[in-house]
């Protein structure tokens, strides 16, 4: 009988002689122990005619819509911002979903969570099923799937001093970033309660479990740098950060002088809008005092988001 | 000639190496038996004769003590015994009367679990000189099972291994309460710890009260996810006089589904956190005369769960109900006298998962991945791989909100070993369906009426899925064993039967 028969769980005959438990298979189907096992042909010819009816499959569950016939990329985003397409409220994911929206790649966006990506961070993309079952993409494996599929340039190969500025956005600015988020007590009742903490959960106890892991998770990505966290010191760097992404800026529209905007854009832009965003509704704003020091980074900002984010 | 005389001696020693005949030794093994009975017969006879002659002589309790129980709080006993005080009655007891009342009192003493058995009761006749004629006093003798007990060990279970380590703390407050403390690390249920504090309500055996948390992960391989569960519950169970046992009680559970690696979109769409709180009722009546191995009577459970009530609503509610039946009869073969330990079960499990919108949310929550029912298995449909029944993405079985299954079994003894043995050959068919619910578009309450109405009647189209198997079963006290052949007759697309050998190893079998 064709193998079409066993469905989307392809199932081999021989392996089910000699297996006595579905969890045990490894131990038991070493290439010599199925010799010894196999069923001879007769036997197998008559075991191969069951099952004797198959229907076609179950329908699946479905808790949101049924499934997009196209690009979706799972981030930090209430559904009423996820239907409007509005920037996501976390760095990392706002940063490629902007970069796909530069290199004209079309996405719908689902609210997710970090449970659910397969690298345990958000944000995570799931291709449009072109084939059966498409497998997630994880965000750093995502430049290299839109590069492959709208043959953009990799810009990191642009500059030398790519790396350079991306280490001050990735470390200064998310640093300051983090404490400011989570760490700053203020900031995290207004902005990080709200915006992760009680989407997760509707239960007051579980909300106060999250809270004080997400403000330890915090505490502890900042001690991987110091011993002790000096905000000050953060703060400075911060500024050191903003000031030296100004200069590389220039009167430039885009970073490196690139005609349209990049990778190295959505990095930028996804810290800078979020810190001047007024809908985030800091509490303390220190990031963005040091940030609208720098014009031309507010304009970058205020560029990006009218042209790719309607104007909000 | 030597070699006759050699071969003879050798013949002495063979015999005397053998020991005397084991006919010999039977024989004479029987007749101290019979003898031991006779005179155990003689005993209780002439003790009958002694109670028969004055079970109708009037007596009054005076006195209860009970002997050892010193980590026993009084008032515990007292709420036991004290009603079988004459002066706490107001009608006198004949002899007979008197004992039966006392035995049963001992009994349920025994039930708390504190006490060894057996429970030794005394009657004396008071000394004293105040002492009415008729008045009786009742002494029990008791001795305490020791109040600390730990146990570690190894389980293996249904591809499942786990060390364990246990500690029971009884009658911590001289009233039979108990405090279970339990921890578990292993390849499936990767961790779990758990405490639970039980006590009996008014002293009474039958009525109790349970209180306990639980802290656990779980690699659920067959939907590619880990759930780590917190929570608590409290429940009360009771048990009426005629075997209906019950309990009620309250659930709050903290699930997190995580670690995803591959798993399905569909997975992947209820990852995170949920908070399940909800009470549930379970019914049980079981009138089967082996549970692990039925040759007659029948069997039945409901349950029954609603979730997202009152003040603790969480974040899922739903009506979520289950049924399961057993009914098992001895068949009789002609020729072989009294029963042949040939027997035919049936068992029938079905379940429901209705959503409910409580809390007015503009949309109905539709049911996440760790409510949904999964089917198929070597303890229930048998010849399905774990979770093979029912609606599949990939290689991950997503659960279903309503299921059937049902199944026929029928068990024989196999020669030369007997029917006295717990091990029977058996033959089965079962089947099931597990269906998802059709996702109602808007979600009011007529709309998820339909769509429930439609999944329920979709249940009976076609031919269910089914195997069909030859196997052996071994009853063991504390669990049974199948090694079954089996073959899958009808499937699904995507439902994975299994061709070939499945062990099953549980306690409740289809």
């Amino acid at each position: 009988m064709p193998d079409c028969h066993n469905g989307q769980a392809p199932e081999r005959p021989t392996d089910d002689q000699d297996e006595i438990d579905p969890t045990q298979a490894p131990a038991v189907s070493s290439p010599p122990v199925r010799q010894l096992f196999s069923v001879p042909t007769p036997i197998k010819r008559i075991f191969d005619r069951f099952p004797l009816v198959i229907y076609p499959p179950n329908e699946l569950p479905t808790r949101l819509a049924p499934h997009a016939r196209c690009n979706r990329l799972f981030v930090f985003l209430d559904i009423a911002g996820a239907r409007q397409r509005k920037p996501s409220f976390n760095p990392q994911c706002l940063r490629w979903q902007a970069y796909l929206k530069f290199v004209g790649i079309d996405f719908e966006l689902v609210p997710s969570t970090n449970h659910a990506s397969p690298s345990g961070a958000l944000p995570y993309l799931l291709p449009a099923p072109s084939v059966e079952s498409p497998l997630p993409i994880p965000a750093h494996k995502l430049q290299k799937w839109a590069i492959e599929q709208v043959h953009c340039e990799e810009e990191q190969q642009i500059s030398v001093r790519f790396d350079v500025y991306a280490s001050l956005l990735d470390h200064r600015i998310r640093n300051a970033w983090l404490y400011q988020l989570y760490l700053d007590n203020d900031n995290f009742n207004a902005v990080a309660r709200r915006l992760y903490v009680n989407f997760a959960t509707s239960s007051t106890i579980v909300r106060a479990a999250l809270a004080i892991q997400l403000q330890q998770a915090a505490r502890d990505e900042l001690r991987k740098y110091s011993d002790y966290i000096d905000v000050n010191d953060l703060e400075a760097e911060a500024g050191n950060a903003f000031e030296a992404l100004s200069i590389l800026l220039g009167s430039a529209t885009y970073f490196f002088d690139r005609g349209k905007p990049g990778f190295f854009d959505a990095s930028v832009f996804a810290y800078t809008h979020l810190i001047l965003e007024e809908n985030m509704m800091w509490k303390h704003n220190r990031l963005g005092q040091l940030l609208r020091r720098h014009e031309n980074l507010v304009q970058h900002r205020e560029r990006i988001l009218e042209d790719y984010f309607g104007n909000r | 000639m030597s070699s006759s005389l050699s071969s003879s001696d050798d013949d002495i020693f063979e015999r005397l190496q053998k020991g005397p005949d084991k006919k010999v030794l039977e024989e004479r093994q029987h007749a101290v038996n019979e003898r031991v009975h006779a005179i155990y017969e003689k005993a209780q006879a002439r003790l009958a004769e002694l109670i028969d002659q004055n079970s109708t002589l009037p007596c009054t309790v005076s006195k209860i003590e009970i002997l050892n129980a010193s980590h026993t709080r009084t008032g515990f006993l007292e709420r036991i015994f004290s009603p079988l005080l004459s002066a706490h009655r107001d009608k006198p007891y004949t002899l007979s009367e008197a004992l039966q009342e006392v035995s049963a009192r001992a009994d349920g003493l025994s039930r708390f679990d504190i006490f060894h058995e057996p429970i030794s009761i005394f009657l004396d006749k008071p000394s004293d000189s105040s002492a009415l004629p008729t008045d009786i006093n009742v002494y029990l003798s008791v001795k305490e099972k020791s109040r600390i007990l730990l146990k570690t060990g190894t389980d293996l279970g249904n591809a499942e291994g786990s060390a364990y380590g246990n500690l029971l703390w009884r009658n911590i407050f001289g009233g039979a309460e108990s405090l279970n403390l339990n921890a578990s690390l292993g390849t499936r249920t990767r961790s779990a710890y758990q405490v639970a504090f039980e006590t009996p309500i008014l002293s009474d055996p039958d009525f109790r009260w349970e209180i306990g948390g639980i802290a656990s992960s779980t690699q659920k391989t067959w939907a590619s996810h880990e759930e780590v569960l917190k929570g608590g519950w409290t429940k009360l169970r009771w048990m009426n006089g005629s075997g209906h046992r019950h309990e009620v009680g309250y659930h709050g559970f903290w699930r997190q589904l995580t670690g995803l690696l591959e798993a399905s979109p569909t997975v992947r769409e209820d990852a995170g956190d949920s908070v399940k709180s909800s009470i549930f009722h379970t019914w049980i009546n079981d009138r089967r005369d082996n549970p692990l191995l039925p040759s007659r009577g029948f069997y039945a459970k409901t349950q029954n769960e609603l979730a997202g009530l009152g003040p603790l609503k969480g974040d899922v509610s739903f009506w979520k109900s289950e049924l399961e039946t057993q009914a098992a009869i001895p068949v009789p073969i002609p020729g072989i006298k009294g029963d042949s330990g040939v027997s035919f079960t049936t068992g029938f499990r079905a379940g429901l998962l209705y959503p409910l919108n409580l809390d007015a949310r503009p949309r109905l929550q539709p049911s996440r991945i760790n409510d949904r029912f999964v089917l198929g298995g070597p303890t229930d449909v048998r010849g399905f791989r774990l979770c093979g029944l029912g609606p599949h993405e990939g290689s991950d079985a997503v659960g279903g909100d309503v299921y059937a299954a049902g199944g026929a079994n029928i068990l024989m003894p196999l020669p030369r070993i007997g029917a006295g043995k717990p091990l029977r050959f058996q033959a089965f068919v079962n089947g099931g369906r597990l269906l998802a619910l059709r996702n109602p578009q808007t979600g009011n309450n007529q709309e998820v009426k339909d769509a429930m109405l439609s999944t329920i009647s979709e249940l009976g189209r076609g031919l269910p899925s089914i195997t069909a198997g030859v196997g052996l079963v071994y009853a063991h006290q504390v669990a049974r064993f199948e090694l079954n052949f089996s073959l899958p007759l009808v499937l699904r697309k995507g439902e994975e039967g299994r061709k070939g050998l499945q062990l099953g190893i549980g306690i409740s079998f289809l």
